[in-house]
């Protein structure tokens, strides 16, 4: 795939402060990139940077085509859906006969074209990020970067924007990078997740081999290993769904806190050398009670740096 | 009150039956707002856009003049500007003192802080998030500021309102600088100030009324200019698609 975006070395401090620590990255026609992390991790500044928004302050960002970037604010301007666009549009430099045409069109492919005449200050939360997305999508950028494009909104609209807009986000021509805070939202756009801690970039690749065989320990940590067990020089590091309430287990521990949640009871269990996370079938043990369990996948990292030990158990 | 009675009804028949002097008077006080106004605007609509749009240690600095001058007091703006008028003084050459140019030129310092005051608070109350956007779209530094201009126009059309009505109402510097020359230099304002002291309450009354009918007319009007929607679209295309970056160097090297 060809490379249309390369960032090599890309360093941001603010106020003294190391935002963006020698960050190297590249986005490559047709493939769907997504970038997580913890908030503070360093996700916006970087993209406003590939942007062009903000100057390193060192390193180098080389582009073989034109950029776009939609911002983390759905900022509409005080007018019509469909002037917004054409707006966008002007900004772009695309003539005047042909905005009209290509912002319908363009929110027809993010399922707004019915809101093309509503003034935007009418629009709910998941409108105004169809129409914010329908601007980034009707310039056609070689490099399309999307700033958390379903931040703010609730559950159920923030599935249905998903899972209604991934085809219009994804196109062969393009670059595309999506910052994104959910894992199931990375889960349903990349073709590669970036993962972001402390404003370096801490593992890339498919999403299948960063969420389930991390790089680290703190990567796993990010993706959802909210559970670590030592053992002797390694860490086993497990997510909930590793763990298993079991009489019989090697494992022994007590209950901290306990959590109704839609799938059960989520139990945060204490053991003398780690504590684990499982979630058991109601009305499940007390506070306080003594639990034995066994863990039945995990991955395993060495203590002394955090990076893998070898075969999980 | 049949003294105020009386005066309403000379002012009613001045009204009906202008003087010549009279529509001399409107005719000053009209060109003296409005050219000021305009100057005003022309000058101060973009320095309060470029303030609004910055955030250097300059720029506060010439905001906060901007807001200190709204409290500018026109008597004295109309001394320095009298005292640097004078023959012999450094502007003595340009023959402004007791001229309509002079008064004109005293009004605009007297409205320049309020319209880039007004404007710069405008601008300053879009969205930054907006501005960024426009930014990540491409937009240039003219597109974002023609745009801003348009997003702030009702600050800026306050700002218009607040400077023809400085301009038809003021009266300290006006009289300072122009003299109050009858026929040359007299506005509505300072004219009803010496009907008054002549005690010629009539058409004091009829000034004044002439004078609140103008600054309702040219408000009207502004404000339903400031108050209509925008037509469809403003921004002109001045570039082309966005490519800001240096062209991609060869895999592997720096």
């Amino acid at each position: 795939m060809t490379t249309l975006l390369r960032a090599e070395g890309v360093e941001v401090e603010f106020g003294g402060r190391s935002i963006l620590k020698a960050v190297d990255l590249e986005l490559r026609r047709g493939e769907v990139t997504t970038l997580i992390g913890p908030n503070g991790a360093g996700k916006t500044t970087l993209l406003e940077v590939l942007a062009g928004l903000d100057r390193p302050a060192r390193g180098t960002v080389g582009s073989d085509g034109t950029i776009a970037a939609a911002l983390q604010g759905a900022a509409l301007a005080r007018r019509t859906v469909l002037q917004n666009v054409e707006l966008a549009l002007a900004w772009w430099g695309i003539p005047r006969a042909a905005r009209t045409h290509r912002a319908r069109a363009a929110l027809e492919r993010v399922g707004a074209g019915h809101l093309a005449d509503q003034p935007a200050r009418t629009l709910s939360g998941g409108e105004a990020r169809r129409v914010h997305l329908a601007r980034a999508l009707a310039v056609e950028p070689d490099v399309l970067l999307l700033d958390e494009p379903f931040a703010g909104l609730d559950l159920a609209t923030r599935a249905d924007l998903l899972y209604t807009t991934q085809d219009a986000i994804r196109d062969d021509r393009r670059a595309t990078l999506v910052v994104v805070h959910d894992r199931a939202e990375a889960w349903a756009l990349a073709d590669r997740v970036i993962v972001m801690l402390g404003g370096s970039i801490a593992a890339q690749g498919a999403p299948i081999d960063v969420f389930l065989h991390p790089p680290s320990l703190d990567v796993a940590r990010f993706v959802g290993f909210v559970g670590t067990i030592t053992d002797g020089d390694d860490v086993l590091a497990l997510r909930p769904s590793d763990v298993r309430i079991d009489p019989g287990g090697p494992h022994l521990g007590h209950i901290r806190t306990r959590i109704p949640i839609e799938d059960g009871i989520r139990l945060h269990v204490e053991l003398d050398h780690g504590d684990v996370v499982v979630v058991a079938d109601p009305p499940g043990p007390t506070v306080g009670e003594t639990v034995r369990f066994s863990t039945i996948g995990g991955e395993r990292f060495r203590r002394a740096d955090g990076y893998p030990a070898g075969e999980a158990e | 009150m049949g003294f105020l009675w009386e005066g309403f009804k000379q002012a009613i028949h001045l009204l009906l039956h202008p003087t010549p002097e009279l529509l001399n008077l409107i005719r000053v006080t009209l060109e003296v707002a409005l050219v000021s106004a305009a100057i005003a605007l022309v000058i101060g609509v973009p320095l309060g856009l470029w303030l609004g749009l910055g955030r250097s240690r300059g720029r506060q600095v010439l905001l906060g003049l901007a807001n200190a001058g709204l409290g500018l007091p026109p008597v004295v703006v109309g001394l320095v500007l009298a005292l640097l008028m004078f023959r012999g003084s450094p502007l003595g050459s340009f023959h402004l003192i007791y001229t309509l140019k002079g008064v004109i030129l005293a009004q605009i310092i007297l409205a320049l802080p309020l319209v880039v005051a007004i404007t710069t608070a405008s601008v300053q109350a879009i969205d930054p998030g907006l501005l960024r956007q426009a930014q990540a779209f491409g937009a240039s530094r003219r597109m974002v500021g023609r745009f801003a201009l348009r997003e702030a126009r009702v600050g800026v059309f306050t700002a218009a309102i607040a400077a023809v009505g400085a301009g038809l109402s003021e009266v300290g510097a006006v009289v300072i600088v122009g003299g109050n020359v009858q026929g040359q230099t007299a506005t509505l304002a300072t004219s009803l100030l010496t009907s008054v002291s002549a005690g010629a309450y009539a058409e004091a009354i009829a000034v004044g009324l002439i004078l609140l009918g103008l600054i309702l007319i040219l408000g009207a009007g502004l404000t339903f200019a400031q108050q209509r929607e925008p037509r469809s679209r403003s921004v002109r295309v001045v570039t082309g698609g966005r490519h800001p970056f240096e062209p991609l160097q060869p895999v592997g090297r720096r």
